[in-house]
């Protein structure tokens, strides 16, 4: 995996991304906010992106899982017929933001809508994002190609 | 879900995303971050003077993995930046960093003195290595007087275009 961090977490930065969601959202509307996570899956996340272009969608489950691990988040993995799923119980973000009773701003979930699709795009493999509100969602990676 | 850890990865892609549409977005979303902070903070380190600003920067250091020194004089306060968490991350990254990318530290940390009548100057040293000096002064003029022997001064809110170009001009 290619970004691995260890040590002291700083669960805060979780209010400035909501702050800086609901800027640019506000700001420059939503197509922004999308090209801006949409390079985010593209260049920061380039190697996950790489391995399912190359078939492999394993890197990503581990990133997946290694931090909502780290971060404390419930979830289950699960794999059936092909395809992964990841259903998320408790996101540590949304977790986060409600324990300081911020407002969450309503497109603070697309940034994982955006990552799944920018990250499956030109892949074998298409990640579905199902946002069920309250910190819940789920995350299914199927192999659409072979 | 973008992971907290990667958080800062995300600010400078957000930085470009801001640059490329115009650099005065990029100084707008700055201003944004200062309003915020000021509002946090202004009253508290106008209270507390440079003393205050040592046991801000005392916990930041703490709880943000930072390496570094902190000093406190009679006239100022100083935090030396040996490694700096938020830019070492950016550049330990797939992703090209912003240019400006460290200039969104001064672009917080200005509006918040200035509310407090404190004198924020930041030497960035470097924009490849994460590494600065900041500090703070209780008076304007040993302010001034710093500024002026600085290797690379950040000033986010100086005219933006001539910013720019100072800075491209300046980038280490």
């Amino acid at each position: 995996m290619r970004y691995r961090e260890t040590g002291q977490l700083h669960m805060d930065f979780y209010r400035t991304l909501n702050g800086t969601i609901a800027y640019l959202r506000k700001k420059h509307g939503l197509r922004f906010l999308n090209e801006a996570l949409r390079r985010m899956a593209r260049g920061v996340y380039r190697s996950i992106h790489e391995d399912l272009r190359r078939g492999d969608p394993e890197q990503l489950v581990e990133h997946w899982t290694y931090f909502f691990d780290r971060e404390g988040g419930r979830y289950q993995l699960q794999r059936q017929d092909g395809s992964i799923r990841f259903t998320v119980k408790q996101c540590p973000a949304i977790a986060y933001l409600r324990s300081r009773g911020l407002k969450i701003d309503p497109a603070f979930c697309r940034q994982t809508v955006v990552i799944n699709r920018a990250l499956a795009e030109g892949t074998r493999f298409e990640i579905s994002t199902e946002v069920l509100g309250g910190g819940r969602c789920v995350q299914t990676v199927r192999r659409v190609r072979p | 879900m973008i992971p907290s850890d990667h958080f800062v990865r995300f600010y400078n892609e957000v930085f470009k995303a801001l640059e490329r549409k115009g650099h005065r977005h990029l100084v707008a979303y700055w201003q944004e971050l200062g309003r915020l902070q000021t509002r946090e903070l202004a009253a508290r380190f106008r209270v507390g003077g440079i003393e205050e600003c040592h046991t801000y920067w005392k916990r930041i250091l703490e709880e943000e993995d930072c390496k570094g020194e902190l000093t406190l004089t009679p006239t100022y306060f100083e935090f030396r930046m040996r490694r700096c968490p938020s830019l070492a991350k950016v550049l330990d990254n797939d992703a090209a960093p912003c240019e400006f990318y460290c200039d969104h530290c001064m672009g917080w940390v200005e509006p918040v003195m200035k509310a407090a009548g404190l004198h924020a100057v930041m030497d960035m040293k470097s924009r490849s290595e994460p590494h600065c000096v900041f500090r703070v002064f209780r008076d304007p003029a040993p302010a001034r007087a710093y500024a002026r022997r600085a290797r690379l001064l950040s000033s986010p809110y100086a005219k933006s275009a001539t910013t720019a170009t100072e800075t491209r001009r300046n980038r280490a």
